[in-house]
């Protein structure tokens, strides 16, 4: 999948919201990439801009193309897209308290996107097909007549995994799939989701604001500040390379460490931008240490280091222009 | 970092809040006990529904407690009248995970502040109070251009600090947190907790600090307690947990936190199976040995008390005998 110069808007009563700017990115098949950033940044936009989920009348993709296995998805039709959401891209939201129905039994559940997407069309292999799924997730196929509410938060969210690649996606979008469970449920979420994701050879967006969660599982991280992609390599580059953006820098010092004591946490200074304004320049400008002149009048290249890209006049040939 | 000479500000002994159900007693906290020296913070872990902020709510007689004893400088709390509560009220307070539950939408940020103070009637003149709370603004970072706004306006970071502020408001000696970081983002979150440790230093406060991110009790805690159904199975100081974690499901824990970082030492280690069972009518024993890799038949024979294991390091698990 390929995404070239997105930008979305929200438009409401009393502004317009810049919530993605400019942003390139592209998944390879069968590669886990990690989505990071703060509430705000524009993540969950871009996961429901791939579907063409956005709120109709508010949400608007203004310029940019998704590409899907060489299919535009920007200009699909709704019927076309309805083929697609489930099929091929699937969506995993954050919190399995309220992405389930709750009046309908998790087995029927599964059962309606592989009536929607599937070929099979008898009662029974549709059912068979359900037994294996909820198999695959580590739930008794006992438990598929019982309705969400009879299953805990990590149950549920097994639940929304299976629905999510019932069909055998290519593409898996994950929401934060793990923030709303307890850190030992969650590494069994995790744990099973990577496996699967092996066995069925599926691409995945995880879109989270744990670095910790994103160091288990990814392939390639992504950083996103501000609607824009400020920083995007390997797992190695970014956790063990050298250089890096300064908000990546500040992401990681206010974390605290657990295999090093520190008494204190060093958070960068200030907020996010009023996403209602157009930035000129850096986006991390205000809250930037080296934050020079360039650095607010022009947006800064990107910088490329082999598989790994920061966007910081610090880098590349903003740094020779000030040498 | 304080004097190790302190003595506690408060004992809590085998302290109980059991609800009722119709199924039963649901044992939110059974039989706890710990104690918090001044100026010093315990840190109280463990996962939903494990009785820490009922624990928290308990101390504080937010919730009445079923049976125990609270300590508070010397005095039983639980006998206290509801006057003579009132009057502590000034002296214990708590800061509450959700800032924007936790505050009343349709008052300004002064009068969230000022509204303890009025009713505890530690100042009653009108312009000291303005006064007091301008300090307190200043005090936990907050522009007084917020004085009239409603906590709905300024963002979530802002938020906590009105939570922050509303806490110190009668200059209290002893703060519950529960969970006061965990809505925030991380480069915020790093933001509250540098202000709570500066604000301990300065003003000398105990908190007990209830979370589950183990990462933050480890940053900001003296000493830490986890907790499992209602129990606490372990205790001990921060840093000897953390390198000697004794209890299996402590161990569970540390083992499950995705860290930062590639290392293959750091990688996830096996994951414990199973959930957390019903706290009803629990049966009596180790609560954890339905999970526990290492369950035996004496796990559930009788129920296993918390001993020490020397440097106020105590676990509650059979592989540990006093």
């Amino acid at each position: 999948m390929e995404i070239k110069d997105l930008h979305v808007k929200y438009k409401t009563d009393e502004a317009e919201v810049f919530a993605v700017n400019g942003l390139d990115l592209t998944v390879r098949e069968g590669e886990t990439l990690g989505l990071v950033g703060e509430t705000g940044a524009g993540k969950t936009t871009t996961a429901l801009s791939i579907l063409r989920l956005l709120p109709s009348k508010v949400g608007e993709i203004t310029q940019g193309s998704i590409r899907l296995d060489g299919k535009e998805l920007t200009k699909a039709s709704e019927p076309e897209m309805r083929r697609i959401r489930g099929a091929d891209v699937s969506m995993i939201f954050q919190d399995p308290m309220t992405s389930l129905n709750p009046v309908i039994r998790v087995g029927d559940q599964i059962a309606e996107v592989l009536e929607l997407h599937s070929k099979k069309t008898s009662r029974a292999e549709i059912d068979k097909r359900v037994d294996e799924i909820l198999k695959m997730v580590g739930i008794s196929k006992d438990r598929k007549h019982d309705f969400p509410h009879q299953f805990s938060g990590g149950m549920k969210q097994r639940v929304v995994i299976a629905i999510g690649l019932a069909c055998k996606p290519r593409l898996l979008l994950a929401d934060e799939p793990t923030t709303a469970l307890d850190v030992t449920i969650q590494a069994q979420v995790l744990e099973m989701m990577k496996e699967l994701k092996e066995k069925l050879n599926t691409a995945m967006i995880l879109i989270t604001h744990d670095l910790g969660v994103v160091a288990q599982t990814c392939d390639r991280v992504a950083i996103m500040y501000a609607g824009r992609i400020i920083e995007i390599g390997m797992a190695k580059d970014i956790f063990e390379g050298k250089n890096h953006h300064p908000y990546t820098v500040g992401l990681f010092g206010s974390i605290p460490d657990l295999t090093r004591e520190t008494r204190r946490l060093n958070p960068i200074p200030g907020m996010m931008p009023d996403p209602t304004e157009k930035i000129t320049g850096c986006a991390f400008a205000d809250r930037c240490q080296f934050c020079t002149d360039r650095c607010r009048q022009q947006e800064p290249e990107e910088y490329w280091e082999g598989s790994h890209m920061i966007r910081c006049g610090r880098f590349g040939q903003g740094k020779e222009a000030e040498a | 970092m304080s004097p190790t000479d302190s003595v506690p500000l408060i004992q809590v002994k085998n302290l109980k809040k059991y609800f009722r159900t119709p199924k039963g007693p649901l044992h939110a906290v059974d039989d706890v006990t710990f104690m918090i020296k001044e100026g010093r913070t315990l840190g109280v872990v463990g996962e939903s529904g494990c009785g820490k902020s009922t624990l928290g709510r308990t101390i504080l007689r937010l919730l009445e407690a079923t049976s125990g004893e609270l300590i508070y400088r010397g005095e039983d709390l639980l006998k206290y009248n509801k006057h003579q509560m009132k009057e502590m009220r000034k002296r214990m307070q708590i800061i509450f995970q959700d800032p924007y539950a936790s505050l009343n939408p349709r008052m300004t940020v002064s009068e969230i502040i000022a509204e303890l103070i009025k009713v505890c009637k530690t100042l009653t003149d009108k312009h000291a109070i303005q006064e007091k709370v301008r300090d307190l603004m200043d005090t936990v970072g907050l522009a007084q251009r917020f004085v009239n706004t409603y906590p709905h306006e300024p963002d979530g970071g802002r938020r906590q600090r009105i939570g922050v502020a509303r806490a110190l408001a009668t200059d209290p000696e002893f703060i519950v947190c529960d969970e006061p970081v965990s809505a925030l983002d991380v480069s915020i979150q790093a933001q509250i907790l540098n202000l709570m440790m500066d604000l301990q230093e300065e003003r000398k406060l105990t908190y007990m600090f209830i979370t589950h991110d183990l990462s933050v009790v480890k940053h900001i805690s003296d000493d830490i307690a986890v907790m499992y159904l209602g129990q606490c199975v372990e205790k001990a100081p921060s840093r000897e947990l953390f390198r000697n974690p004794k209890h299996p499901y402590t161990q569970a824990l540390l083992d499950a936190i995705p860290l930062p970082s590639l290392r293959e030492e750091d990688k996830l280690k096996k994951v414990i199976k199973g959930e957390v069972t019903s706290p009803i009518n629990p049966k009596p024993g180790c609560r954890f040995a339905a999970r526990c890799p290492y369950a035996a038949p004496e796990c559930t024979a009788q129920n296993i008390p918390l001993r020490d294991q020397g440097d106020g390091h105590c676990v509650a698990c059979v592989r540990y005998p006093a």
